[in-house]
């Protein structure tokens, strides 16, 4: 029996966490595993560029530049082994696709590929081959190791060794030659700038669909729910979802990537009920994406998204135990806003591959609680703490990077940042300022441990209270109660920073990579690798506004002008019904000061 | 000008005559592309992916859903011909063979100024006469093993190579005949289909029990356990709970503490339960004892059972749950109060299979089961896929001719002898519509034609011997597709399914009559949602 070390903050959230490793003792080291869910062509957009992330943030723990990590991969991802008795190391993911949107990459990805027995045709009779143009493969990724099978000097077919992330084996992105950034125009699809194996059950394609095209698009919600109303796909990700789950010996829940502005919000509405029929008790987070700013110009496609976006947020909402928006766009309404500015990036929001990037890395902040090695939060609790009386719905915001300037301290650069509203809203509900919160996790990663407190000589007056304490934790918590009192929070300091080496596309103003630290210490003006980011999840009053709107707008639509979202397998009466949900969500976030005081 | 013009100037609009070219046109392209599937003798077709995924394939079904089909027309005969083969498993290269040769033979008289009115209402009655004739030569008998067996195999050899189709047919009738029970409709759904990356497809095999694609999780469990009790279970043996709302339950630590190892205690009653039946009533018959749970069963859990001497299995597919009480006997059960022997059920042999990082369970040596397992083998993704799409259509096959209780000479034999019973009924129809009639027994007669052809017969020489043979036996003459030779189809013991021609004749002419009666097209900002 070991006791937990409670490294977070004294409250609820920080002492309940762990339980399980008091009482399992010598097992208390086993993993809480996530099995992620990306559902959506910007999910997978979203999912690349943060697996990159990740994978890249492995490359460097083994050049043993930090200390071993205060994040554990093994959370979300799974060690494995080919038919050969290669060990692998993929992310524990399932990933969802349509038609054609694959590229160059294979269904089954290389690592457990024998390019021998896959010729293999069972037929003797006539055949003829019908041949699509080869998909050239992204000059970027022409670098990346192959891992198929390869002819050894033995004679014998063998995989190449693969790198696992783990072991001494060398690592993708730690070769000799940085590759270079891929240009913008490159990228057409997620598949580009993947630099990451996948393991073959990770890719499931609906085949129902057509990526691009005029024809057989997957438009509307309930296209999507029926996607998996089909017992060949239903089998296929049950399939897939017993595969990761049956070795798993501490699941702590799943995470959902899916795309809100498309078909896809059926599909993963579909899916969240599945999950949560069949693993009840789990944390189910489910990160709703949209893609930037929106064409006027088509208005079908304007009305489908918010149709799709109000029934993918109002049924993943009933189905999962926390939702969150993540989009760059202003607001999730009709009328286009402006997308949201960070002071230290600059990025063409019209490009996914911007986008993504940015949400990616907020998801790489966000997500830390659940993925600590020490004394996480599990995703029930982190659900659970967020979501109190309805408020299932919460907002994102994320300074990136947050700007911390050499010389300074912790407690100096927080008190230039001034206002709770510094990060930059990251959820498409407007302007945060003025709004309330009802409870926030918050984290702060990649701060060098020198600059955690004040350095300031004894004796020197204190410019604010944050200059007393004693250590990191305590200040950010501290800042946390100063802007908002009277809110629950929890939050995390780590050392650890995002990496943000390429293909992570170069976003960072001249500003910030003369003035900011790099924290790796690499000389300035040099490219930027890693940068410190401030994040946080907040259940806050501004949803009450967005999702009162979205309500308005929808009350507003003549739906009997788009018969053909309703012929896809929604019924008038399922509108009145969302209408009637999204009203009574939009108001557990009223701000309820003249009520309760 | 048509009406449409004037409110939407973009409108496309093709009328009379264009509409039908238009649409004869699509419905023939679709014929061509699938006309070489047809038999046994048809070409295989590998679709290569622009990544370079292979898909190895000479289902029509299969073709018409890969492809992406944009135009109107064909879209619509691709999804008459698909749902076709969701309801029978079969016959959807037949399908649009049939609609595109339909449709060309009545073009035939429409461009000599025959109305297209007049030529549906030839083909309704052709059709009405055509299921009669069907009717009539169907061959009512018992379905015993050897027939069934000869409906698998000409519905199996159209799809993969002859070698294998022997392997398959004797799989596929001993899996239906296992699961099929007096009194009851067929339930495919008990057949389970199982992959495994390995060897070579001609390995494929019927396991007469059950196999899972998972394992014990135990390092100390058993690997191979003879003679054994099932227990099927839907009960959470993992310690999950504290975590949601614990923090509203108690204020100190050791509050904290109590509360967990209650929980902890709860769920090691639970396995204390399976323990306590384990040894009562191993000691009482001297068997062994394999847990099946479909919930989550921790670590913890697993050590106390592997203690005991238990296997077991957590996390089964819900689907396999029925699965297995129907295989083994016993119940599932969703509680583990009350339990008792009878809630077991029992397996002959219970061993695990790893295959590099995936782990198999076989459970065999079952009494009487009552759901079994296809077990598909071959050495890579796309063998496997075919032969499981293979499968699909053979147990179809099966379950189809057990149900009609009857079936129909196959070879082209069927569509000779509707076509030439056509050509008679042509004298008692009054007016033009017998010229429809006409049209129609041509059309069928596609069938043996492309058979022919894709044998590397010639088709009109073929078919005229086999015709010339019919008139003179009365028999039902097909053709034997290795000779380009007449045979009497049922002495062959090619048979097909009587509900998939009888499907066909209707839809066929359904689709068919349809298209002909189109006669104006529109294209006016049509929403690009066609589901």
């Amino acid at each position: 029996m070991r006791p937990r070390p409670d490294a977070c903050q004294a409250n609820r959230l920080g002492a309940a966490s762990g339980p399980a490793g008091a009482v399992q003792g010598g097992m208390a080291g086993g993993v809480r595993e996530v099995l992620t869910l990306q559902l959506g062509h910007f999910a997978g957009f979203v999912g690349a560029h943060w697996w990159n992330q990740q994978d890249a943030a492995l490359g460097r723990a083994i050049d043993a530049k930090e200390p071993p990590g205060e994040l554990c991969p093994d959370v979300l991802y799974r060690t494995g082994r080919t038919l050969y008795g290669q060990e692998t190391y993929t992310p524990r993911l399932i990933l969802m696709d349509l038609k054609g949107s694959l590229s160059s990459l294979k269904e089954e990805g290389g690592l457990y590929r024998d390019k021998q027995l896959d010729a293999a045709i069972a037929w003797q009779g006539k055949l003829t081959t019908h041949k699509e143009e080869l998909y050239p493969k992204n000059p970027y990724l022409q670098d990346l190791p192959s891992a198929e099978g390869v002819l050894s000097s033995d004679g014998v077919w063998r995989v190449k060794s693969i790198p696992n992330g783990k072991g001494s084996l060398p690592h993708t992105t730690a070769t000799t030659s940085k590759p270079p950034i891929p240009t913008e125009g490159s990228i057409r699809v997620w598949s580009d700038f993947l630099r990451v194996h996948l393991h073959p059950r990770s890719i499931c394609m609906i085949q129902k669909y057509n990526h691009d095209g005029d024809a057989g698009r997957l438009e509307a919600f309930g296209q999507g729910e029926s996607v998996l109303r089909e017992p060949r796909y239903l089998e296929e990700l049950e399939d897939r979802l017993h595969f990761y789950v049956e070795e798993c010996d501490f699941l702590q829940g799943f995470q959902i990537l899916c795309d809100l502005h498309d078909g896809f919000s059926g599909v993963g509405t579909k899916a969240a009920e599945l999950l949560q029929d069949e693993y009840s008790g789990r944390g189910i987070i489910t990160w709703g994406l949209l893609p930037g700013p929106y064409n006027l110009g088509e208005p079908q496609k304007n009305i489908y998204r918010l149709l799709n976006t109000a029934f993918g947020l109002v049924h993943l909402t009933a189905y999962s135990s926390l939702v969150c928006p993540l989009s760059l766009s202003g607001s999730l309404g009709l009328r286009p806003e402006p997308p949201v500015k960070f002071p230290y990036l600059h990025y063409d929001a019209t490009l996914p591959y911007h986008c993504s990037a940015i949400l990616a890395t907020a998801l790489e902040t966000v997500t830390v609680p659940y993925r600590l090695r020490s004394s996480p939060v599990s995703m029930v609790h982190l659900a659970d703490m967020l979501s109190f009386s309805g408020k299932k719905v919460v907002t994102a915001g994320a300074t990136i990077p947050f700007p911390l300037v050499p010389g300074q301290s912790l407690p100096d650069t927080l008190v230039q940042l001034g206002g709770a509203t510094s990060w930059t809203p990251l959820s498409a509900c407007g302007d945060p300022s003025g709004t309330r919160c009802f409870a926030q996790s918050v984290v702060l990663r990649g701060i060098d441990r020198a600059y955690h407190t004040s350095q300031l000589s004894p004796g020197t007056p204190l410019p604010s209270p944050l200059h007393a304490c004693t250590t990191g934790e305590e200040v950010l918590a501290q800042y946390l109660q100063q802007q908002q009192p009277r809110v629950m929070s929890s939050s995390h300091l780590l050392l650890t920073p995002c990496t943000v080496v390429p293909p992570y596309p170069h976003l960072f103003s001249s500003t910030f990579s003369q003035h900011c630290v790099v924290l790796d210490g690499s000389p300035k003006g040099s490219a930027v690798e890693s940068i410190p980011v401030f994040g946080a999840l907040c259940s806050s009053s501004s949803l009450h506004r967005s999702l009162g709107g979205l309500a308005k707008e929808l009350t507003k639509l003549d739906l009997r002008r788009w018969a053909s979202f309703l012929d896809a397998g929604v019924e008038q009466d399922d509108v009145e019904e969302l209408l009637q949900e999204l009203r009574s969500l939009a108001q557990c976030y009223q701000d309820g000061d003249g009520l309760t005081d | 000008m048509a009406a449409i013009k004037a409110v939407n100037a973009k409108a496309e609009v093709a009328r009379a005559q264009a509409a039908l070219a238009i649409n004869i046109c699509a419905a023939r392209g679709l014929q061509n592309v699938l006309r070489t599937n047809l038999g046994p003798k048809g070409t295989m077709k590998m679709l290569v992916s622009g990544a370079g995924d292979i898909k190895l394939t000479k289902d029509g079904n299969v073709l018409l859903h890969e492809m992406q089909i944009q135009h109107p027309t064909a879209s619509l005969i691709a999804k008459v011909a698909t749902a076709q083969d969701d309801v029978t498993g079969d016959g959807t290269t037949s399908n649009v063979l049939l609609i595109g040769e339909l449709l060309k033979q009545a073009d035939l008289y429409i461009s000599e100024g025959l109305h297209p009115r007049i030529i549906a209402e030839g083909f309704e009655a052709a059709k009405i006469k055509a299921l009669e004739v069907l009717e009539k030569v169907k061959v009512k008998k018992e379905m015993n093993r050897k027939i069934l067996l000869d409906v698998a195999r000409t519905s199996l050899q159209t799809k993969v190579h002859a070698e294998l189709a022997n392997v398959l047919t004797e799989a596929v009738v001993d899996s239906v005949l296992a699961i099929r029970r007096p009194g009851y409709p067929i339930d495919l759904f008990m057949v389970e289909i199982v992959e495994m990356k390995h060897k070579s497809e001609t390995n494929t095999k019927l396991i007469r029990g059950l196999v899972l694609d998972h394992g014990a999780r135990h390092p100390h469990m058993k690997k191979r356990v003879e003679d054994a009790f099932i227990l099927t279970c839907n009960v959470s043996l993992e310690y999950e709970k504290t975590e949601v709302n614990s923090g509203f339950f108690y204020k100190t630590a050791e509050e904290k503490e109590e509360l967990v190892k209650a929980e902890r205690k709860f769920i090691d009653d639970r396995v204390q339960k399976i323990i306590d039946l384990k040894e009562k009533v191993c000691a009482e018959f001297g068997k062994e004892f394999v847990v099946i749970n479909q919930k989550g069963i921790d670590p913890f859990s697993l050590d106390m059972l592997a203690k005991h001497g238990i296997v077991a299995l957590r996390r089964a597919k819900r689907r396999n749950m029925e699965r297995l009480s129907l295989a083994c006997g016993g119940i599932a059960v969703n509680s583990l109060e009350d339990l008792t022997v009878d809630c077991l059920g029992h397996a002959g042999l219970v061993y695990e299979y790893t295959l590099g990082e995936e782990k198999f369970t076989f459970i065999e040596g079952c009494v009487n089961p009552l759901s079994v397992t296809l077990l598909v083998k071959g050495p890579n993704k796309h063998t496997l896929t075919q032969i499981k799409d293979a499968l699909r259509d053979g147990l179809h096959a099966i379950k189809n001719a057990i149900e009609d209780g009857c079936v129909v000479p196959g070879a082209g034999a069927v569509e000779v002898a509707i076509a030439e019973a056509l050509l008679v009924y042509k004298h008692n129809v009054k007016g033009r519509a017998r010229l429809g009639i006409q049209a129609f027994a041509d059309a069928l007669l596609i069938i043996p034609k492309v058979l022919a052809q894709n044998s590397g017969c010639d088709p009109q020489e073929t078919l005229v011997k086999v015709q010339a043979v019919h008139l003179e036996s009365k028999q039902l003459v097909g053709i034997d597709l290795n000779k380009g030779e007449p045979m009497v189809a049922a002495d062959a013991g090619v048979w097909d399914n009587y509900c998939v021609k009888k499907q066909l004749l209707h839809s066929c002419t359904v689709i068919a009559t349809n298209i002909l009666l189109v006669d104006e097209i529109m294209r006016a900002g049509m929403s690009s949602l066609r589901g």
